[in-house]
């Protein structure tokens, strides 16, 4: 027998112990990522993946004959399961209901094979090593592993090449162990030719999916994101990015913020209550864009709202709001809720065809940043709209900052008063966004009457603060613009310089 | 002397003619070998059909020697050739005066002419004309009909309002210039400053000119163009071409005389040096129209081009129009009537149709067959049509580029074609990826017949070539994005106003009626190429029509 041996297997145990706390690190950190709550993940993370590999350990006594041939085996298995584990876990996250189920799962299953490993190549060793040698030298590799694994996980491997590639790369070092493992001992073990295409075909699915890698998370965007990206899906319409830091959670549509979970109810209440309050009719409201759900939570919290619309153009968009349990917890189920009908459809095409009048309309588009979203902060959108509220009613558009893009913001309001309607500008701070604007509109013969008292358990609305909310400073103040039009989309401009001067 | 000239004269049109059948034969016949070649191998995986006007109908003018007898004869009052926006125009206004008894007979298997269009699963898109311009104020007849088609909504002030779906949604032109798209079609970005004087010189000149009317009280420029002044001193601009006068104002800058060859070619399908310094200068000069939400000049467009334009047009008469239907042959009858012979393709028969009158809203290339057994004293020879080819373009995406995003009119400066307009332009709705762009070349490389002929003989793989390279230069990588391309060629896609040709006697003798019974209606007549002449060309020979039925 080849004196080399012992020196390949030894090696093997170092890249194997190496792999199996990468597999653990990588587990951990995405249940903590996409769970929130670091200490309780990682613990039980390890604590599973510890118990595993007892299994492991247990199991291996059932190995009777051809060991070397079960070591490759398990080698090539190892690879696959945790290689493709991150991208795995990464998928069905949308659905996070079994989430967690399949999250343990891996942990186990990954667990179970690692812990067999080492017993296995013990029993490989024993003949070739006395007992305390083989102890000493099999344990002195699998911690060194360990350590490395340990330093180089936070260091490089994350910063460099994210959760996905990581566990695409020690995969297929786990398989080239088993390859190299099964070149070497050609001789002793039985089928070496089924083995050797075995892993050579895992080596090869794994290199795709490291090759691929990026359209699960793209490396640039983990470099434009300064939190970590839980979830990212395109669309047909747009980009969807789910950002987490701590117990704060943002979301990205196409790179620009929509809402921080820290402080969203500040957007979402001044949306909502200076408006709404002041209509004790209101029946239907309508809300177009706000796929989130959140304007609607605000909405659902008046119980004299019967029915609510909301037309949002990306199915994407409401069906991840509708099913996964992080966002559904900020939501408050909002989206799920009887009284509540979503329609997926362009709010432009929709509008023309629609009849029915509503109470209350919600205008929460994203910004005016392209020539595609523009077209509906236009004069000929805002006409449709205004045949739709009801003449008691009231709209409320969001309108971008008063503060960073004025003349945007009263382009708006210009646009709104050039289509008949009378305007109620107001603002309030969001910490993650700046100084926000929004402008109530309603039928020029139906003033609106600033509600006196608000619905108990608001954060951030009530008499006072909307008075303040009213009130312009003088670095806010009213400019003259031009009406934003289907041939002429001047807010799109302004909006781009504005913008241009801040980022 | 005289039978020298005589015999001269004869010899250069023996060699001109000798010459340009040489040429044709060597251009088509290389093309068609080439042709043969690239069968064997497409250097691009691209599909799609390669169509034009009927020809196969079309043709059947030529050689009518094997159309079945005419079967059957019948009467109508008044009969239209042609159902192109001048035949709808004047059927449009022969219904308005209460006349219900005519017919309008076209070749093709839809109306439309120029205004044709297609529809696939993204947009629809023209295959040809594909705006118009805010009407000038004082064109009641085209206000009143933009008015009855909701183009125009209301007014403020008798100032009209346009239908703000109907104006070009911004963003509307760009020019692919030194590596950057810039805004708008006038060159400017990375422009040396001697050039942009120029042109901003000619601009003024051109808005100067806008304004000016002649000895008679006129418009130097209108729309349409006969109520333009008569003044000769400006009438004098027809003798001359665009590329001589501008070498006489003194214009030389590259940048300047790119953009108004641009506009020649946009326009009339032909260079500067084959245009006329009037028509050239009409491009520019002749849009007055004022609107109370969009600019002078504003540009009006629907997905599908004109084609929505004379589908409102079309709508009223679609019991009135017979299509797959060619008119072959027109003679006067004893019984002082006029009689159309026509074989429709369809039902396979030759049928006799007795008019009162007849109004030819066809070009005068066709019209120079139909009524050869009538007297007309005019010169065919002048009426120069430009071939062009069309390309709809359908892509998964569009390349990211420099500078402005997607127009609806793009533009490359110094390339073959005028650029592509964007289809789903006027779309409210947001739309994904997929695009279908509508790119137009003018064939003018050649001499119109030359040009034609060339066009006709090449195939699907030969127009990629020719295609498929320009756009690269413009969007780098594009190839393979492209899902399909659907290539149309017009032979004669519209008439080229060449010097002395608009304002010439011979023209005017076209416009002419013949014995008050066949009448004329067709912007070849105008000498430009647009929706606003052929409209009125219509309700002219609809309103001669009417004069001489009493």
């Amino acid at each position: 027998m080849n004196r080399k041996l012992p020196a390949l297997l030894l090696i093997s145990v170092f890249v194997v112990a190496t792999c199996g706390l990468i597999y653990e690190l990588i587990a951990g950190t995405l249940a903590s990522y996409l769970l929130g709550d670091s200490v309780t993940q990682f613990s039980t993370i390890i604590g599973v993946y510890l118990f595993s590999m007892g299994i492991g350990s247990w199991i291996s006594k059932y190995f009777e004959k051809n060991i070397l041939s079960w070591f490759i085996q398990i080698e090539i298995l190892v690879g696959l399961v945790g290689g493709f584990s991150a991208t795995i876990l990464f998928l069905v996250f949308e659905s996070i209901a079994s989430f967690r189920m399949v999250l343990y799962g891996f942990v186990s299953l990954t667990g179970i094979l690692v812990g067999l490993e080492i017993p296995l190549l013990m029993r490989i060793l024993k003949d070739r090593y006395e007992f305390k040698d083989l102890v000493s030298k099999v344990f002195t590799f699998d911690y060194i592993g360990a350590l490395l694994a340990s330093l180089i996980f936070p260091l490089l491997l994350i910063p460099r090449l994210g959760l996905v590639k990581t566990a695409f790369m020690f995969g297929m070092l786990n398989v080239v162990v088993a390859l190299i493992v099964c070149l070497s001992f050609k001789k002793e073990i039985k089928a070496s030719k089924y083995l050797q295409s075995a892993s050579i075909l895992s080596l090869m699915a794994l290199l795709i999916g490291f090759v691929n890698a990026d359209l699960i998370t793209s490396l640039s965007e983990r470099q434009t994101y300064s939190d970590t990206i839980i979830y990212s899906k395109s669309t047909p319409y747009q980009r969807i990015i789910l950002t987490k830091r701590n117990r704060v959670l943002r979301l990205f549509l196409n790179g620009n913020l929509q809402f921080s979970s820290d402080d969203e109810y500040r957007y979402h209440e001044a949306l909502i209550h200076p408006g709404l309050q002041a209509l004790p009719f209101a029946k239907h409201v309508l809300v177009m864009g706000g796929g989130d759900g959140l304007a609607v939570r605000e909405i659902l919290k008046y119980p004299n709202v019967n029915a609510v619309t909301l037309v949002d153009l990306d199915k994407g968009m409401t069906s991840l709001f509708k099913s996964n349990k992080m966002l559904l917890d900020i939501n408050k189920n909002s989206l799920l809720s009887p009284k509540v009908k979503v329609i997926n459809a362009d709010a432009f095409s929709w509008i023309k065809a629609q009849h029915t009048k509503f109470d209350f309309i919600v205008i929460d588009f994203p910004d005016p940043s392209n020539y595609a979203v523009g077209k509906l902060y236009t004069n000929s959108f805002y006409k449709l709209v205004k045949n739709i509220l009801a003449p008691k009613g009231l709209m409320v558009v969001q309108s971008t900052s008063p503060y960073v893009a004025p003349k945007s913001f009263w382009t708006v309001n210009k646009t709104l008063e050039s289509v008949g309607l009378k305007t109620i500008p107001y603002h309030n701070y969001v910490p993650s966004f700046g100084e926000w604007g929004y402008i109530l509109a309603t039928e020029p013969d139906n003033p609106y009457k600033k509600p006196q008292q608000y619905l108990p358990g608001l954060k951030f609305v009530s008499r006072e603060s909307v008075n303040l909310m009213l009130f312009f400073p003088k670095d806010m103040s009213k400019v003259e613009t031009q009406i934003n039009k289907l041939n002429n989309q001047i807010l799109v401009k302004y909006f781009e310089d504005e913008w241009a001067n801040v980022l | 002397m005289s039978g020298q000239t005589f015999y001269k004269g004869s010899l250069t049109t023996y060699l001109k003619r000798r010459s340009f059948l040489l040429r044709v034969g060597l251009i088509t016949g290389g093309i068609i070998i080439n042709g043969c070649l690239r069968k064997i191998k497409s250097k691009y995986d691209i599909t799609g059909n390669l169509s034009g006007p009927n020809s196969k109908v079309g043709h059947l003018l030529r050689d009518k020697s094997n159309l079945p007898d005419p079967t059957v004869v019948r009467q109508v009052k008044t009969l239209i050739i042609g159902s192109g926006i001048s035949g709808l125009s004047a059927a449009r206004w022969l219904q308005k005066s209460g006349e219900e008894d005519f017919e309008i007979i076209e070749l093709e298997k839809h109306p439309g002419g120029n205004s044709h269009f297609g529809t696939n699963q993204v947009s629809s898109y023209p295959l040809g004309a594909h705006y118009i311009t805010v009407a000038n104020n004082e064109d009641e007849l085209l206000i009143d009909f933009l008015k009855e088609t909701n183009v125009i909504t209301h007014f403020e002030n008798e100032i009209p309002y346009y239908n703000d779906y109907f104006l070009t949604f911004d963003p509307e032109e760009r020019l692919l210039i030194n590596g950057e798209w810039q805004d708008g079609l006038i060159p400017d970005f990375g422009l040396p400053d001697k050039d942009k004087q120029q042109i901003k010189d000619f601009l003024a000149l051109a808005t100067k000119l806008k304004n000016t009317k002649g000895s008679d009280g006129k418009f130097v420029f209108n729309i349409p163009i006969s109520s333009s002044s008569t003044d000769q001193h400006y009438r004098d601009l027809d003798k001359i071409t665009f590329k001589k006068y501008l070498q006489e104002q003194g214009y030389t800058s590259k940048y300047l005389l790119w953009y108004l060859n641009y506009a020649c070619k946009d326009d009339y399908g032909q260079q500067l040096d084959k245009i006329s310094a009037w028509a050239g200068l009409h491009y520019f000069s002749s849009r007055r129209g004022t609107a109370v939400n969009a600019e002078q000049n504003a540009v009006l467009t629907w997905p599908e081009g004109n084609g929505w334009l004379m589908k409102q047009l079309a709508q009223k008469l679609s019991k009135h129009i017979k299509t797959s239907t060619v008119c072959c042959e027109i003679n006067y009858a004893t019984n002082g009537n006029i009689v159309a012979t026509v074989f429709n393709a369809l039902s396979n028969i030759t049928e006799k149709i007795e008019a009162k009158s007849i109004i030819l809203a066809s070009p005068q290339f066709v019209n120079n067959r139909l009524i050869k057994n009538l007297h007309r004293p005019i010169d065919y020879s002048p009426f120069n049509y430009s071939p062009w080819l069309i390309a709809n373009i359908t892509l998964n995406r569009l390349p990211q580029s420099k500078g402005r995003g997607l127009c609806w009119d793009n533009v490359a400066y110094d390339t073959p074609s005028v650029g592509y307009v964007n289809s789903a332009q006027q779309h409210l709705e947001m739309s994904d990826d997929k695009k279908v762009l509508t790119y137009y070349l003018p064939l003018c490389d050649f001499e119109p017949a030359v040009a034609r002929l060339a066009a006709y003989s090449r195939n699907y793989e030969q127009w990629l070539d020719i295609v498929i390279p320009e756009l690269e230069i413009i969007h780098p990588g594009i190839t393979q994005s492209i899902e399909k391309i659907d290539f149309w060629v017009w032979g004669h896609g519209m008439i080229a106003p060449g010097k002395d040709f608009i304002w010439s006697e011979n023209l005017e003798k076209a416009r002419t009626s013949l014995e008050d019974k066949v009448f004329f209606a067709h912007s070849d007549l105008s000498g430009i190429s647009i929706f606003e002449e052929a409209f009125h060309q219509g309700i002219n020979a609809a309103k001669q029509v009417l004069n001489a039925n009493g």
